[in-house]
């Protein structure tokens, strides 16, 4: 037990010494949370197009006050109209519009006539997510053209009431708090745990520890202890700034955080443990550098932190169920945003502590402790 | 340790040995990097391992350390097998690494503290000895700065009183003194010395400073190329060799190189002769007082000397005898491919 506390209490003197990387690690989750925040929004904005209209017709207009609208309210595009139709199409070539849209001559006389009216859609089809969406909304807005009336119209003498979804953007934010807690994690199981091995071991000090009486045992849970403590203190303050920012209420006060904390501890037990089997025979700080990249997109992405797991291909659902970060989002969102106990997210408690236990074997098993 | 036992109605005090190896060998995939090698280190003796680079002495001490497992031969060190009891040869041994392996992010004083925690040295003692031990190496002053503020000395320093903290019974020292000025190298023998009077301690080093081997070693084991080549007091290796004093001399033309051996051979005072490109190296009696006559006998055989030296014999004229080179040469290290520099001392013997 000496020699167990020995290894923790050195590991977090050598952590403390390191004022740059504590501040990194509090303030880099918080970075994701604004970057990720405004980088991933949840709808798309702004999106340029060129529109030519070369109808002078009754259903035209109607087609053009319908994307007016569009513009004004959810603001998926801003239109520009133009007179000519190839210099149009060469401004989407050149990548100053999203798109242009054509409405032919003969686009009201063919309602009339029902002979299969069409309008031309000219997409930047390389940008594949813009592209599906202004054709989203234009389909939308050609439909409407039939109906008799324009749902919203803008007109300089009435007073309008604009939508502006605060409510829907401050919530996409607050959705990505259990994200941006798992990445605190993450860069605290980076930072702390097998890192300071790896790094042992390329400075040579390791050899002096191999030489006393510490067994694997010791050593391996030592680290992954110490470790422990770091990130879920990190994790902690993290969750809490980030509940601040987003303005996530309590629903169940100190409750909620006991059982916030209890998912957070056992998801850096998982992570340590995880690591030490992936790199605990590294003998240098690069191969960690490589692999923590790589682990962290490879682990967070398909968690569903960002983007529903339901969505994904059959492969990728079946790596999402042996993802312990999967796991602790569906956890921490339940707890937070469902208000659930801790009998509801049972099943991902189960989950993290048998990973973290086969883990752990696995690294004290495969940890060297010769040369 | 002393066994005291009774044979025929006599007392019988025996001390057993420290270190008892034999066969022991370890082959790296091709490379057999210590070759069947059997020797006893007996309680309380200082005894070197002299080597240039790459000749196995710190794969063997590895081996002798529990850090790399023999690959067929057996050691007992302490009165126990380093490949069966590993922990209990841990316990009672202090290593100082060939690596400088303090760490830099703690304080002198806590590299020492940490250390007797991982051999669970109650408190209070443990901070009577450091206290002790930093007294001896210097470094009490300095306790409580970062390692990072040391000097390579300092560091090394350290790193011998931490090999202390729990009173071990034999110490192992893998090239104490390699990278130190000639000033640190000094003191670090001077109280390597103290500790081994005032602890009785059994000392094991590996060197490949002769002038190291031959001031501290009580016997040196000549090792080259993973295989002892000669085990004896640094005095009695030094008078297998016959003649006392060494004559190098440089020849500006060697031309007549074989008629000047001829001639030199058949001189009663010179034993023998090696030749090393331009230079000869005599070995002859009473070095001083031949030298005149040994110059004339070379110019008398058609040779100019462009210059000359003489010196005593020392450990390292005993390692060229055996060997046939010189210590001094080393070999290139080995470095892996996979992750570049970063660990060569892992790899390197």
């Amino acid at each position: 037990m000496t020699r167990l506390l020995a290894v923790i209490d050195r590991d977090i003197k050598k952590f403390r010494r390191n004022p740059v990387v504590v501040v990194m690690s509090f303030l880099m989750p918080l970075l994701y949370l604004v970057i990720l925040g405004n980088s991933f929004q949840g709808k798309l904005k702004n999106l340029s197009m060129a529109v030519v209209n070369q109808d002078s017709g009754t259903y035209a207009v109607r087609l053009i006050e319908n994307l007016k609208a569009i513009e004004a309210g959810a603001k998926t595009f801003t239109i520009l109209q133009l007179k000519d139709q190839e210099a149009a199409i060469e401004g989407v070539k050149s990548g100053r519009y999203k798109t242009a849209l054509i409405i032919p001559p003969d686009f009201t006389k063919r309602i009339v006539l029902n002979k299969s009216p069409e309008v031309g859609l000219f997409m930047d089809n390389t940008d594949s997510i813009s592209a599906e969406t202004i054709r989203n909304s234009v389909s939308g807005a050609v439909r409407a053209v039939r109906q008799e009336y324009v749902p919203i119209r803008e007109r300089p003498d009435e007073i309008y009431i604009r939508d502006i979804n605060l409510y829907a953007m401050v919530d996409y934010y607050q959705s990505l708090v259990p994200g941006v807690v798992i990445m605190a994690i993450f860069l605290g199981t980076m930072t702390a745990g097998v890192f300071n091995l790896v790094m042992d071991r390329f400075l040579g000090s390791e050899e002096s520890y191999l030489l006393t009486p510490l067994s694997r045992v010791e050593i391996v849970s030592g680290l992954i202890i110490s470790g422990l403590t770091i990130t879920t203190i990190l994790a902690s303050v993290v969750f809490a700034v980030s509940m601040i920012i987003t303005g996530i209420p309590f629903y169940r006060g100190i409750d909620q955080g006991i059982s916030i904390i209890i998912i957070i501890v056992l998801t850096t037990l998982a992570l340590l443990s995880m690591m030490f089997v992936f790199l605990g025979r590294a003998n240098h700080p690069r191969i960690v550098g490589i692999f923590s990249g790589f682990l962290n997109v490879i682990f967070f992405f398909p968690s569903g932190a960002v983007y529903p797991i339901e969505s994904f291909p059959d492969w990728l659902k079946a790596f999402a169920k042996i993802n312990p970060e999967a796991y602790a989002v569906h956890a921490l969102k339940s707890i937070l945003f469902k208000n659930a106990g801790l009998k509801i997210v049972a099943g991902d408690i189960l989950f993290l502590l048998v990973f973290t236990v086969v883990m752990t074997s696995i690294a004290i098993v495969t940890f060297k402790r010769t040369l | 340790m002393t066994l005291i036992y009774f044979l025929n109605g006599h007392i019988i005090m025996q001390k057993p040995n420290a270190i008892e190896v034999s066969g022991l060998t370890k082959k790296f995939g091709a490379l057999t990097a210590v070759d069947n090698v059997s020797f006893t280190v007996a309680e309380g003796e200082f005894f070197g391992f002299l080597g240039p680079n790459g000749a196995g002495k710190t794969t063997l001490i590895r081996m002798l350390t529990t850090l790399l497992k023999p690959t067929s031969g057996r050691a007992v060190v302490s009165c126990c097998d380093v490949s069966e009891a590993p922990r209990s040869v841990r316990e009672k041994i202090g290593v100082v690494p060939q690596a400088v392996t303090s760490d830099l992010d703690l304080t002198g004083y806590e590299n020492m503290d940490i250390y007797g925690r991982f051999y669970n040295i109650p408190k209070r003692e443990r901070v009577e000895k450091i206290k002790y031990l930093l007294d001896i190496v210097g470094l009490a002053n300095r306790a409580n700065d970062l390692v990072a503020t040391y000097s390579g000395g300092m560091r090394r320093r350290l790193e011998i009183a931490r090999a202390l903290v729990h009173t071990p019974e034999i110490l192992f020292l893998d090239e104490p003194t390699i990278g130190l000025d000639p000033q640190s190298r000094h003191v670090v023998w001077e109280f390597l010395e103290k500790f081994r009077e005032k602890d009785s301690l059994t000392i094991f080093l590996s060197t490949h400073y002769m002038e190291e081997a031959e001031t501290l070693c009580d016997r040196v084991a000549i090792i080259d190329a993973g295989k002892i080549i000669a085990l004896d007091s640094p005095k009695n290796l030094k008078s297998e060799i016959p003649g006392s004093d060494i004559v190098s001399l440089t020849l500006s033309d060697i031309s007549r190189l074989e008629n000047i051996k001829n001639v030199l051979t058949a001189t009663p005072f010179v034993h023998k002769i090696k030749v090393d490109a331009e230079t000869l190296r005599i070995y002859v009696d009473n070095g001083a007082q031949n030298l005149p006559s040994l110059i004339d006998s070379v110019k008398e055989a058609g040779g100019i000397v462009s210059s000359v030296s003489i010196h005593q014999q020392s450990l390292e004229d005993v390692f060229i005898h055996y060997t046939g080179k010189s210590i001094r040469e080393e070999e290139a290290k080995k470095v892996s491919f996979f992750v570049g520099a970063g660990v060569p001392q892992k790899l390197g013997r």
